[in-house]
């Protein structure tokens, strides 16, 4: 039998802290190098030292980015999980072992290898030893699947930046990993790279990195936050990326950054920001959302514009802090107590990532509230392909502000909450300008902004600020809809699911039925979502989380004929989604359909 | 008709007033608005260039109740801090007037309160401390002192929280402590408080008649006037005031520079009592509360420390107001970014 070509798992089991990340990007880069399609997971524990990790590599010729179903390729570095790790392989696997950790690898039935690594990284630097073992495992694969020499250097060299002694160290320990395998092992490798054509115009980047560039395109200007994983590298990465794209010549700063006391500080700032006539950010977990949510409240009865991103983590509670999850659509979209209901951006690419960082602040000025962006550690954290950050296709637009005493007496009966324009959207003005002062307050008030517990001025407002976020469905970002002809069945999802659905959709087609995709990038949902609905016999709502909770906000926003039509299924473990657990899922929920 | 009596810029007070008081008559709230008023007007401050911040409470509700000029932010319950800190990123040239409770300020707030202290937030910040929860009607707040009795219950058997003290260990550069009946000590302090540049703590302590204004209450209009021990006498002299119309006080005297040039004349009554040494304003403090007394006026001052923000080395130019090309970079900037990225 043939080796396979491109399509294989890899996973590297290590402990954390120690150093194995460099080697994990310079698999994943030499590939990406090789124009292979890849992917990486970084599963990684909620500690700094020592707790277990591990890490995924996928390679795919049809683009498959989940972690796929089992390993192909194991490598044991970590005791701690050594036998767990080998009992989990099945027959066939390559494992690739450090011979130092002393433990056994009783698997006749698999193709084994080891190396005393650390032994042999010792040779070349003793400080770094625990470091530079891990290379040695590079070395070996580069043989066994035959990663090109020139691919696996232009990673060495991106990883290390250009570091010519770390390069040259890294290098020396790569190569003499792969000459012992070539001399070590007597089989044939059962997987193979083979180079495609690359795209010279792709780029590997992590959800959050994107979040934090699009949000300085969109002209950002008070950044608050709280640390929490995962969201902590949004937020690092405003901070890297402010000097060299908003400072003045002078090396003055157009946006401030404060690291708040709490969740429940970072919120206020972004609302005092948002009153104050600024474009204030704040970025999150779902721990912070629920302590933010009081602000939030008020935020959407005041009327003031802000945008807080949520990177999904495993909850309830604190949770599985590093792993992903769409648990917190539920909160994000009805977040503080009382009738209140809030505009979710929802990007399944880092593409959109980029996109919604800075569109969210227009969306935010436009309808004068709080916008959410809702990723997820998988899509913030690991590293995806791209090809391009489209530069912003629209000016920036700060919404309806009066700033000229002109400008207010144009407008006849000005209010500040009064909806003169009939969008349910009214005209404020800012602190400052002197112009039609009044109170924001998150009690009752009238289209004056005058304290009211009048009955007919609470309804009449509600139903305003009802009318202005349902006004905002089919301006926000459409769904993207790939349909069959047959149209048998569709399958309704959104964010990070994208990265797996197309796997999902293959397994399904497999038994004959067609298969339709129907990716939600927004909340409310866009009028779009029903053409789809009423156009397929069957429709799944798919989703990472326990209880179906896109599929629950669909309940209660579709009309009733089309409730009937849709059915949940939603799984989550805390690991990024596997294709084979969704399909057969979906299979069982369509049992009496399949031909 | 007499011609309407005018500040230094030209307007009137009534452009400083707000909207009627809702609070219990006799509410020494209402005293402390009248010296808001009385304060901005006669610093001659721009009505729109105030800020107006509030938590929730009696205390919160009463920007409604004055400078009806101003923008105003009647925020959630000891939050205010967190919200003026968002607005003063946006906005530095803004002067900020936040008013809380000792509720909003001492516990549900207290983190807020300490750490936009710790961050010398470019604020005004007065507490309206009446040692009760008034609007929920009359539970204990954590600035009572052990032994203060409510109109009704037990007398209070924890120790206070005292926010001067708290302020001041946190190294805030202007802390004083008032009582909303004085009225010329709280209108110079105050003006004081909007001369000085970084965060200025005005603890006011402010009879609830409702719920504790009997004689038992500490914070009652009785026990104050006769357990209430001045620091010093204190005159407020403005930078655009010649100094000749200013009196000159009979016994020894200082004056405290304040930022914008204005000063604050204090006759000492105490010759020992130096407001630069934080640790003399811990030690007046420590005595006041042994003695069951109130020790009021500028307890502690120093001028020395760089504002939130002052630390973030912004442009000029509010962040508000600037410009959309100063807001994103140009596409030239863009296609260089993602060349690299590329690389």
């Amino acid at each position: 039998m043939g080796a396979t070509v491109n399509d294989f798992v890899i996973n590297v089991a290590t402990a954390n802290g120690t150093g194995s990340q460099s080697s994990n990007l310079i698999l994943l880069n030499s590939l990406f190098e090789m124009g292979v399609p890849v992917s990486g997971k970084n599963l990684f524990p909620s500690n700094i030292s020592g707790l277990p990790t591990w890490f995924i590599i996928r390679a795919s010729d049809k683009g498959y980015q989940a972690p796929g179903d089992g390993t192909n390729i194991q490598i044991l570095m970590n005791p701690d999980t050594w036998f767990k790790d080998i009992e989990k392989i099945e027959a066939g696997t390559v494992i690739i072992y450090n011979e130092n950790v002393k433990m056994p690898v009783e698997r006749d039935d698999c193709l084994v290898f080891g190396l005393p690594m650390t032994k042999l990284a010792r040779g070349i630097n003793p400080k770094m030893a625990k470091m530079i073992a891990n290379m040695y495992y590079v070395g070996v694969i580069q043989h066994l699947i035959g990663i090109e020499q020139g691919a696996l250097e232009r990673a060495v060299n991106r990883q290390f930046k250009g570091k010519s002694s770390a390069v040259e160290v890294n290098l020396k320990a790569i190569e003499e990993g792969r000459a012992m395998a070539a001399e070590g092992i007597d089989w044939e490798s059962p997987h193979v790279v083979e180079a495609r054509e690359k795209d010279e115009n792709a780029f590997l980047v992590d959800g959050n990195e994107a979040v934090a560039l699009g949000s300085i395109y969109g002209g950002i200007t008070m950044l608050s936050w709280y640390p929490i994983t995962p969201s902590s590298s949004v937020a690092e990465g405003i901070i890297q990326w402010l000097p060299e794209l908003r400072d003045t010549d002078d090396g003055e700063s157009t946006c401030a950054v404060v690291q708040a006391e709490d969740e429940l500080a970072a919120a206020g700032m972004v609302l005092g920001a948002g009153w104050a006539g600024g474009r204030g950010m704040t970025c999150t977990s779902g721990p912070g959302i629920s302590l933010m949510s009081e602000f939030i409240g008020l935020a959407y009865f005041a009327e003031v514009p802000g945008v807080i991103w949520d990177v999904n983590r495993v909850g309830p509670s604190t949770g599985l802090p590093t792993r992903t999850q769409q648990g917190d659509l539920n909160l994000v979209r009805e977040a503080s107590h009382g009738d209140t209901e809030h505009i979710v951006l929802i990007p399944g690419t880092v593409e959109e990532c980029f996109e919604y960082g800075w569109r969210a602040f227009e969306y935010a000025e436009r309808y004068q509230t709080l916008v959410f962006g809702f990723s997820d550690l998988d899509l913030g954290m690991n590293n995806w392909v791209c090809t391009d950050f489209e530069y912003p296709s629209e000016e920036i637009d700060r919404g309806k502000v009066l700033r000229t005493a002109e400008q207010v007496s144009a407008i006849e009966n000005y209010g500040r909450y009064r909806d003169v324009d009939g969008d349910g959207v009214p005209y404020r003005t800012l602190p400052g300008s002197g112009l039609d002062p009044i109170l924001y307050r998150g009690t009752g008030h009238d289209e004056d902004g005058v304290y009211s517990e009048e009955p007919d001025v609470y309804r009449k407002l509600m139903m305003r600020l009802k009318r202005k976020i349902d006004n905002s469905r089919a301006d926000l970002p459409a769904p993207i809809m790939r349909e069959e002809d047959g149209q048998d069945v569709g399958i309704i999802y959104m964010g990070s699911m994208e990265n797996t659905i197309q796997e999902i959709d293959d397994m399904i087609e497999e038994t004959g039925l067609k298969v339709s995709q129907c990716r939600i990038r927004a909340m409310p949902i866009h009028p779009d979502v029903e053409g789809f609905i009423e156009r397929h016999e069957r429709v799944i709502v798919l989703e990472i989380n326990r209880d179906g909770q896109l599929y629950g906000v669909l309940r209660k926003e579709l009309p009733n004929h089309l409730v009937s039509r849709i059915s949940s299924v939603a799984y989550s473990d805390g690991m990024p989604p596997r294709a084979r657990i969704y399909s057969d899922m979906i299979l069982e929920a369509l049992e009496g359909m399949i031909p | 008709m007499r011609p309407v009596k005018l500040n230094v810029i030209d307007l009137p007070k009534s452009d400083y007033t707000g909207g009627p008081s809702s609070l219990c008559p006799g509410c020494g709230h209402d005293q402390i608005s009248g010296v808001i008023i009385q304060a901005c007007w006669e610093n001659g401050i721009d009505p729109r260039r105030i800020a107006k911040m509030s938590g929730i409470g009696c205390s919160s509700k009463t920007p409604a109740y004055f400078l009806g000029k101003s923008h105003g932010f009647n925020t959630v319950h000891g939050r205010m801090p967190s919200v003026t800190t968002g607005a003063n990123m946006v906005n530095k040239d803004l002067v900020y007037l936040g008013v809380s409770g000792d509720g909003d300020s001492a516990s549900i707030g207290i983190g807020q309160f300490i750490h936009a202290i710790r961050r010398n937030l470019n604020m005004v910040y007065i507490i309206e401390n009446n040692g009760v929860y008034g609007l929920t009607k009359g539970q204990y707040s954590a600035t009572v002192q052990k032994g203060s009795k409510k109109r009704k219950g037990a007398p209070n058997k924890q120790p206070p929280i005292d926010m001067c003290k708290l302020a001041i260990n946190l190294g805030c550069g202007f802390v004083a402590r008032s009582f909303s009946g004085a009225k010329k000590q709280l209108t110079a302090l105050m003006k004081a408080a909007l001369s000085h540049r970084g965060m200025a703590v005005i603890d006011v302590i402010s009879p609830c008649v409702t719920f504790a204004n009997n004689d038992e209450s500490y914070n009652s209009y009785g026990y104050v006037k006769d357990h209430g021990e001045e620091l010093h006498g204190i005159d407020y002299i403005h930078h655009f005031q010649p100094l000749n119309e200013v009196d000159i006080p009979e016994g020894g005297y200082e004056d405290v520079q304040l930022f914008d040039g204005s000063v604050l004349r204090l006759e000492t009554l105490s010759s020992e009592y130096d407001h630069t040494d934080p640790t003399a304003a811990i030690g007046a403090l420590h005595n006041a509360e042994i003695d069951k007394k109130h020790v009021t006026g500028l307890l502690h001052h120093n001028t020395e420390m760089p504002t939130a923000d002052e630390n973030q080395g912004l442009v000029d130019t509010p962040l508000c107001d600037l410009p959309p090309d100063m807001l994103r970079p140009n596409p030239e900037k863009h296609e260089e970014i993602m060349a690299r990225f590329r690389a």
